[in-house]
């Protein structure tokens, strides 16, 4: 707890303009007639790892879906408000969706590698923007492989297939194939509730390594996970944003009583 | 009442009853199933296997005996099939009779089924071998008479390919550009072709020359030209080993050759060649048109009344009665689409068609039409079982739809694709009726793949294994040898469909491997 606090970091309201990676306004989302996200509005820090945390269904996965547009695939989805990212709403029509997806990476609950080798699953997304020299694809293979910390497991077997790896592995490869396009921001879907704890810890570890280079958002249930390596804590229920602060404060003197009532496991 | 006889059962008794009555059926279907297998087996092996020829007496009516005959025993009953050469009929003729009305029937050590190149076979005692020197000679020299026959056939076959054909050319030419008839070019190359027919001529005469003598029992003789001899067997004596190595030859021939005497010797060449080409060309022109419809129904369509109307449709297609598919060939692709290529390509033939008629092109178009409806249906279950978080992997790495589509859903979906084709192949080798009407003949004299360009010709008509399957069972009444022919043919569809599916499941399996765990 006292590494905790040794942490310098802002309060919320203290955030400048230059510090913010994404800036929500009066953010709205509806899947058909029910409305998922009511009126968001919160600015999340640059490099730091904010936490997002809530109940099932209370909307924190569909707001992070919104940060890469990733809602735009499911049908009767519409949204208003602003986000903000590198001074351009990302919710205007004009925005170039892949482009968007190669600069906001992501990660999914479970651990989701292409049928393709670990190579190729790593140059997925550089393939795509049509880089095709081989030595540069190599390049960004190895150190998006290093950045997530599986190099050393995997270097030998670069063309067999992504399937042989385990669990663990497979999400370190799902970040390295995100890793590969150098995002500036990393949303992470509850990633490690399909792991075991230890691999859990190794992929914590793997966090506070990447905040050095990106913005990190996750979504967990797992309370202590929030709170041992967020810098920020978001919580939500039903749809709105009820207390965001840094996690110090959020999980140690909460403004709200639904909030503690919520850290403390009295429902959810 | 079903109710009340089940009462006297308890339920152990009722489960049993249920289990044996399901076993039951299971094993019917087995039976049915290898008793296809066999029977087609059996018959279609038994058509290459040399039968012994005996020597047959009798007092029957009819007056044919003695004979060299095949016999065929049917397995209950009192008569037999005997397939017999005498003077009379020297190229074999058939009866049925009784058992009881066989005076004498004994294994003919000497005697020989000479087979023809022109398809036929005689039963007869080979004598001697008469050469244009007189002279006569043993049967022992046979290969080596035979072997300076076939010398002369071929200097006859190279005077016609280098000096004959020339000159048809350019005769033909010269019809082309209205040549008058006494021009002095003109008789020039008619007395060329004048001296080398000639040549011919004599070279025919002398081969003639060579020829064998053979005896029928009842004392006959008759005279067959060596050059029209394929081959001599005295199958009596043959053992087992022997009539292996016959039977393998056989087959050789069967596979290579073309059906000789109205389809009921010969091979099956062209037929062979006709359906792999035929089912081939079909996979090309379904394969493509099959996954992208699935895939827009699938991937883009929207989830509305319409799209379900559509799959609805298309399920149904697959029930259409094939002869339907085939009239729809001939009413719209061979007279309409094939009439107006015609009108618009090949006009200064008309009113010959070019397309205009059943050709293999067709057919084949009018396979992937029946066969549409197998392919979309498996490729869009395979579409639908690539799992949301691979396309929403693809989708968040920046790829677009269609990059989504192209470089993951359907490599995932490749083998749900195969199982199509699969199903797809399996229909198309095994129909015949549509075939008939848009393309498949019982006699086609070319292959619709040749030397001249454009080496592919898929305006011609094209034969095809079930056509001649059809086509023989209407000979099985009169003629048991063909009728087994029949039956090869059919062990050969069931072969060709089995490979053609063996090899489209290892192409499934090595698929399912890459992209699929374990």
């Amino acid at each position: 707890m006292l590494k905790l606090f040794e942490h310098n970091t802002l309060s919320v309201k203290d955030i400048s303009q230059e510090q913010t990676a994404i800036e929500v306004k009066n953010l709205n989302l509806w899947f058909g007639n029910k409305q998922v996200l009511d009126d968001i509005c919160m600015r999340i820090p640059k490099k730091k790892i904010t936490a997002l945390i809530g109940q099932s269904g209370c909307g924190k996965s569909t707001l992070i879906n919104c940060f890469n547009r990733l809602n735009d695939l499911y049908d009767g989805c519409r949204y208003d408000g602003e986000i903000i990212i590198d001074d351009r709403d990302i919710n205007s029509r004009k925005v170039n969706v892949s482009r968007l997806r190669t600069k906001v990476g992501m990660v999914f609950q479970r651990p989701n590698p292409f049928p393709m080798s670990i190579y190729e699953n790593v140059c997925y997304g550089l393939k795509l923007q049509g880089v095709k020299i081989r030595r540069h694809l190599d390049d960004a293979v190895e150190s998006a492989l290093k950045q997530a910390a599986l190099w050393n497991e995997v270097k030998d077997r670069l063309f067999e297939s992504a399937h042989v790896l385990s669990g663990g592995q497979q999400q370190r490869l799902v970040i390295a194939r995100a890793l590969a396009l150098k995002p500036d921001i990393l949303l992470l879907d509850e990633p490690t509730s399909a792991l075991d704890p230890l691999t859990t810890l190794f992929i914590e570890e793997l966090m506070d390594e990447l905040k050095k280079h990106c913005t990190i958002i996750i979504v967990t249930h797992n309370m202590q996970q929030a709170a041992r390596v967020s810098d920020y804590t978001a919580f939500f229920h039903q749809g709105r944003l009820i207390e965001y602060a840094d996690s110090d404060t959020l999980f140690t003197m909460p403004d709200k009583k639904q909030t503690e009532d919520y850290i403390t496991g009295r429902y959810g | 009442m079903a109710n009340s006889t089940f009462k006297g059962l308890n339920a152990v008794q009722r489960q049993s009853l249920v289990i044996s009555l399901t076993a039951f059926f299971t094993s019917l279907l087995l039976i049915a199933l290898v008793s296809v297998l066999v029977l087609i087996g059996y018959r279609g092996v038994a058509y290459f296997w040399p039968e012994p020829i005996y020597l047959i007496t009798s007092k029957h009516e009819s007056g044919e005996f003695p004979v060299l005959a095949n016999i065929y025993r049917d397995l209950s009953e009192q008569e037999v099939t005997l397939k017999y050469s005498n003077a009379k009929h020297p190229y074999g003729s058939q009866i049925r009779i009784e058992q009881g009305g066989l005076d004498s029937v004994e294994l003919a050590l000497d005697s020989a089924e000479i087979k023809l190149k022109d398809g036929r076979r005689i039963l007869a005692l080979p004598e001697y071998i008469i050469t244009p020197t007189h002279a006569q000679k043993s049967l022992t020299e046979f290969s080596a008479v035979a072997s300076e026959a076939a010398l002369i056939t071929a200097q006859i076959e190279s005077i016609n390919s280098t000096h004959l054909a020339p000159v048809h050319e350019a005769l033909s030419q010269f019809d082309k550009r209205d040549v008058v008839k006494d021009a002095p070019a003109r008789e020039k190359l008619v007395n060329t072709f004048n001296i080398y027919q000639k040549r011919i001529f004599a070279l025919e005469k002398q081969r003639a020359e060579y020829q064998l003598r053979i005896v029928f029992p009842n004392g006959e003789g008759m005279l067959v030209p060596v050059a029209s001899i394929q081959d001599i067997d005295f199958v009596s004596r043959l053992t087992v080993y022997e009539k292996w190595k016959v039977l393998l030859s056989e087959v050789a021939i069967f596979l290579t050759e073309s059906p000789k005497q109205a389809n009921t010797s010969g091979g099956v060449f062209p037929a062979l060649f006709g359906t792999v080409l035929m089912v081939f060309l079909m996979t090309i022109i379904v394969t493509p048109f099959g996954v992208l419809a699935a895939i827009y129904l699938n991937e883009y369509a929207p989830h509305t009344s319409l799209t379900t109307v559509i799959r609805v449709c298309v399920s149904n297609m697959a029930g259409v009665p094939s002869i339907v598919y085939g009239v729809f060939g001939l009413g719209f692709f061979v007279y309409t689409l094939g009439g107006s290529i015609d009108e618009l390509f090949f006009s200064d033939t008309l009113p010959a068609p070019t397309m205009g008629s059943p050709g293999v092109f067709w057919a084949s178009l009018t396979m992937a039409i029946l066969t549409l409806p197998v392919v979309i249906v498996a490729t869009e279950e395979g579409l639908r079982r690539v799992p949301e978080g691979l396309k929403a992997g693809s989708y968040a790495l920046g790829a677009t739809k269609f990059e989504t589509i192209v470089r993951t859903i359907l490599p995932i979906a490749s083998p749900g694709i195969m199982t199509g084709v699969i199903l797809a192949i399996a229909r198309a080798a095994g129909e015949v009726a549509p075939l008939m009407l848009v393309g498949a003949v019982k006699f086609a004299p070319t292959l619709p793949i040749d030397s001249e360009f454009p080496f592919l010709h898929l305006d011609r008509q094209f034969m095809h294994l079930g056509v001649l399957i059809y086509d023989g069972a209407f000979h099985s009444q009169t003629d048991g040898k063909s009728a087994s022919m029949m039956f090869a043919a059919c062990l050969l569809l069931l072969v060709v469909v089995f490979v053609l599916n063996i090899l489209a499941v290892i192409l499934r399996a090595r698929l399912r491997r890459r992209y699929h765990k374990g």
